[in-house]
Formats: C-alpha cells, sequence, structure tokens
C-alpha cells in the first residue's frame, strides 16, 4: 500500500448554521485515482476547495503531499493542479497566452507550455473563448498540469460535456494517472464512478457514508447478491418461477436478486427437475457502484421513490 | 513583481474593450467633457474636475468591470489557485485600473487643454496629482467591486457612489460656493483631493485643500482601500 498524499483529518466546513462538510477524515494513497461521489449539495466541491485552500477550513486538519492546508497555503498551491466544474480560463486570451500566463503565476519553466500544447494537440493560437466546450474541458485540464504538480483535484470534469468530449476527458483522468500523478476526482456520473477509480468515497449530506475500494464498498450494502443464470432451454415458465427474484434479461442470461444463495440453489436444483432445462451458467455479482450509490444517498435522504407510487422515479 | 505584471498584462489583454470599461470608462468622460466644452466655451475652471471625473470613471469601470467578470465566470479562483498573494491579486488589479484611467484621463486632458484660455501651469505637478488620483480611485474601484457580496449589483452601488461624487467634490462648482455644513460632505469625498490637486497643478490655485494635504491624503486613501480591498478578499474566499 502507498503513502497517503491528501490527508483530511475531521474536516469541517460551515456556513452560519449550515455544515457543508461534517467532520470527514479520509486519505488519498499516491499515485491512486480516488473518486469522492455524492449527490448535488453533499459537500464535495465544498471538501475540494478546502483542500485546494480556496476556501478555509472551520475545523480539523487537511495535509496535501505532506504541506498543511491550513498554514503552509503556497506549498500546497504549488503541489496541486485544480480542474474546476466549469472551464474558467480567459475568453479573450489564446490558449497559447492562457498557459504562459500561468506559467508565469506558477514560475513554471516556458518549455512546458509547448510540451502540453503538442502533448495534447491543443489550438495554440485559438481564443479561448471561441473555443468547443470539449476543447475548453481539455485546456483547463492542460492549465491544471503547467507546473507539472503531483496532485490533480478535478471538480465535476465531465459535466455538461458531450459524450464524445465526456470520454475523451476520461481518457485524460487515465493518462495522467498512468503517469504517475494521484487524481482525487469528484463525480456524480456512475460511468465514471465504475471505470475510474481505485478508491471510492460516497458523501452525503456532509458525511462520508462509504469509503473503500470499489469491491469493498459495493460489499456495503444490504445483503442481496445478483445471480447471473444462463439456462438451456429458456422457459417463460422458468422466469414465472423465479418471479420473485425479479429477473431481468441481460443478453442471453437473467439477472436475479437473491439474497438466500443457499435457498436459491435448492429451489433452482428443484426447478430443474420439475421443468426440465440445463444450467449452462450460474455466477454471482455483487451490486454496481451505481446501485450502492443510490442506497446510501436515498436512505440518507428519505427518498425512495415518488409519493405517487406509479411512477418509476 | 513578475506574477503582478504578468496579471495587469492580462488584465488589459482581456477586459480592455468589455462594454462596461469602454461605456462607462472610456466613452462617458469624454462625451461629458465634450458637453461642457460645446455648452460653456471658456472651461479653464472646469479642466481639474473634468480630467478628475475621467480619471474616476476610467478606473473604477475597468476594475469593476474585470473584477465582476471574473467573480461571474470564476477566473478569479483560477488567481486564488495558483501561489499568488492576496496582495498581489489587489496591487495588479489597482496597478491595471491606474493604467486604464491614465490612458482615458490623459486623453482628456489633452482635448480639453485646447479649449483652455490660460496654459497649463506645471506638467509635473499634474501629472504627479493625475497618478495619484488614478490609484486612489482605482483602490477604491478594487474596494467596492469586492465588498459587494453579489456581483451583478456592483454597476449599481458604484454609480450610486461616484455619480453624487461630481457634485460633492468640487469637480462641477467650488465647494466654497456650498453652504459651510457642506464642506465635511466634500473633505470625506476622495474625489475632493484630486479635483483641488489637479487644480493647483493646471491652474496653480487650489480651493479648499492645499495640494501637499491633497497628495497625502490621496496617498492615505490608496493605502487605506488597498488593505480593505484585501480584507475584502479574505471574507469572499
Amino acid at each position: 500500500m502507498s503513502e497517503p498524499i491528501v490527508r483530511a483529518v475531521n474536516l469541517t466546513k460551515r456556513y452560519g448554521d449550515f455544515t457543508a462538510v461534517d467532520g470527514i477524515s479520509f486519505e488519498v494513497r499516491k499515485g491512486e485515482i480516488f473518486g469522492f461521489l455524492g449527490p448535488n449539495g453533499a459537500g464535495k466541491t465544498t471538501t475540494v476547495r478546502m483542500l485546494s485552500s480556496l476556501t478555509t477550513i472551520t475545523e480539523g486538519e487537511a495535509y496535501v503531499n505532506g504541506y498543511d492546508v491550513r498554514k503552509e497555503k503556497v506549498k500546497v498551491k504549488k503541489s496541486i493542479g485544480v480542474v474546476q466544474d466549469v472551464s474558467n480560463l480567459y475568453d479573450e486570451l489564446t490558449v497559447e497566452e492562457n498557459l504562459r500566463f500561468l506559467a508565469r503565476l506558477y514560475e513554471a519553466p516556458m518549455e512546458n507550455v509547448s510540451k502540453l500544447i503538442k502533448d495534447f494537440n491543443l489550438p495554440a493560437k485559438k481564443k479561448f473563448g471561441k473555443l468547443s466546450s470539449g476543447f475548453k474541458k481539455r485546456a483547463s485540464i492542460v492549465a491544471a498540469l503547467i507546473h507539472d504538480p503531483p496532485v490533480i483535484f478535478m471538480d465535476e470534469p465531465t459535466i455538461a460535456l458531450d459524450v464524445r468530449s465526456a470520454k475523451m476527458v476520461r481518457e485524460m483522468v487515465r493518462v495522467l494517472n498512468v503517469s504517475g500523478r494521484t487524481v482525487f476526482l469528484t463525480t456524480h456520473n456512475m460511468v465514471e464512478a465504475e471505470t475510474l477509480p481505485h478508491r471510492i468515497a460516497i458523501i452525503n449530506h456532509g458525511r462520508i457514508v462509504a469509503l473503500g475500494g470499489r469491491n469493498e464498498v459495493r460489499r456495503l450494502v444490504g445483503s442481496e447478491v445478483r445471480v447471473r443464470l444462463k439456462v438451456e432451454p429458456l422457459k417463460s415458465a422458468i422466469i414465472h418461477a423465479l418471479e420473485e427474484y425479479s429477473p431481468i434479461f441481460d443478453e442471453d442470461s437473467l439477472l436475479l436478486k437473491v439474497e438466500d444463495v443457499d435457498t436459491f440453489m435448492d429451489e433452482l436444483e428443484e426447478l430443474k427437475r420439475e421443468l426440465g432445462f440445463r444450467v449452462l451458467h450460474i455466477s454471482t455479482e455483487l451490486p454496481s457502484i451505481e446501485e450502492v450509490f443510490l442506497e446510501l444517498t436515498e436512505e440518507e435522504n428519505g427518498e425512495k421513490g415518488c409519493a405517487c407510487g406509479g411512477c418509476p422515479l | 513583481m513578475m506574477k503582478v505584471y504578468a496579471i495587469i498584462v492580462k488584465e488589459l489583454k482581456e477586459y480592455m474593450l468589455k462594454p462596461g470599461a469602454i461605456s462607462w470608462g472610456l466613452i462617458f468622460p469624454l462625451v461629458f467633457s465634450l458637453a461642457f466644452i460645446a455648452r460653456f466655451g471658456d472651461i479653464d475652471h472646469l479642466v481639474p474636475g473634468l480630467v478628475s471625473i475621467s480619471a474616476l470613471f476610467g478606473t473604477t469601470s475597468f476594475v469593476s468591470s474585470s473584477i465582476i467578470f471574473e467573480r461571474r465566470l470564476r477566473t478569479f479562483e483560477r488567481l486564488l489557485l495558483s501561489p499568488v498573494s492576496y496582495g498581489e491579486i489587489i496591487v495588479a488589479k489597482i496597478l491595471v485600473g491606474t493604467i486604464f484611467g491614465l490612458m482615458v484621463s490623459t486623453v482628456t486632458l489633452l482635448l480639453v487643454l485646447h479649449f483652455m484660455t490660460y496654459p497649463l501651469w506645471s506638467v509635473s505637478v499634474t501629472t504627479l496629482n493625475l497618478l495619484l488620483s488614478n490609484l486612489t480611485f482605482a483602490a477604491m474601484g478594487v474596494y467596492i467591486s469586492l465588498a459587494i457580496f453579489n456581483p451583478i449589483n456592483v454597476m449599481t452601488w458604484l454609480n450610486i457612489i461616484r455619480l453624487p461624487m461630481m457634485f460633492t467634490s468640487g469637480a462641477i462648482a467650488s465647494l466654497t460656493l456650498f453652504p459651510r455644513w457642506f464642506l465635511p460632505i466634500g473633505l470625506v469625498t476622495p474625489m475632493t483631493y484630486s479635483v483641488d490637486g489637479l487644480r493647483y497643478g493646471i491652474l496653480y490655485y487650489y480651493d479648499v485643500v492645499p495640494p501637499l494635504a491633497s497628495a497625502l491624503t490621496m496617498i492615505f486613501m490608496t493605502l487605506l482601500f488597498t488593505l480593505l480591498s484585501i480584507r475584502s478578499l479574505r471574507r469572499l474566499y
């Protein structure tokens, strides 16, 4: 296990009577992609703002790259690159001028500018305001790399992007990670949550409700296991008989929600004898991150579904 | 200082041609000056006031325009995320406002000089007072732009403050023509010191504040608004 590069201890942020982040503690290990998930208003952005010293910490401690966020702001700022949820470079400046400006602020070598423009295929002479939203995001990510920081904070990097641009951003996240950087990724996009992070924290109402590796987090909710079952021949009688397990078709298999796997296996044996079919494949799967996310955040919010009972919400 | 210089260059490229800076910062003071020239012809006694009004509107419009844009588009956070101190950011904003204000007020001065009966008394004293006026107004504009919580209200508040200043400072009519009780209002108006300082440099007389006192008060106000701006910035972020 590698050493922590970001550490939050009892981190709290209050705005008057409202507590946006409520005593959270976690560590981000060097070289990992850390997914910080949560619904809107859960405290994700406030946490990033505290860790990047953009807002003051009300209580608790935070360390980035070994530096105390409260006391060593300049060293923290030099250790991090921040990609915010908006693409906030300067519209009237070209991409190159924007990057040169930031290089001056960070006292980074000017060679970084031309290298990054080349590496990430950016239109150097085009004004930032004239770029497509995808290129704006790409340029914003590159801007965060100008001083070659070991830690990158990305706050909802694919929000409001089209499918192609979002995919490009996810690829950039992987490239950054492969190049040795630690990525702190806040998102409520479940595609990202399923594929990118090595470890995940789920925050809700300012508190961390799940923390661990992807599979660890998946195991956190309920005792329900998803069983993938492939039988031959597939008869409607089999589906009827398995109705209590809420069967759904997924490609050529049935996906079933099973609480007690032993009882289910006994029932399946009985059904095989009764209805005469062969089991070609059977396996168990953990719930998706999306399911875990919904369960953990819905429970907290008390929003299990629409009150009308008739719509799928 | 390299960081301050980088911010100044960036600001000039980004905000020089923004509508707020052009309309309130350039067109308004020039049209205002031309209106007085067309109406009165002999404008010698009005020149310091017109130049000071140009400096006030040039500086405050530029800095407020840039700060409103940066707060709304969150480019301000770019600066705050970089290893630049709050003081460097504020100083850069004040200096770039001063540069823009100097450009506008110098154009106004050159324009109105053509219509003066007497020649300008001292180029150096006028230049010094022009510089101090722009510094004071830029610092005041930065403070107002950061002190108001919602950036969309900044321009409204700025006008509520700076439009009456044209009358409470003696820029249009001498403060000696007003009742005695009005003088304290004039003395708490930063523009009074700018107008009297410029009046001394251009016409070799002053209205209510001696030249040295004007210069020292403007330096004091610049420092005060700079410190207040840093405090406002800390409160906002």
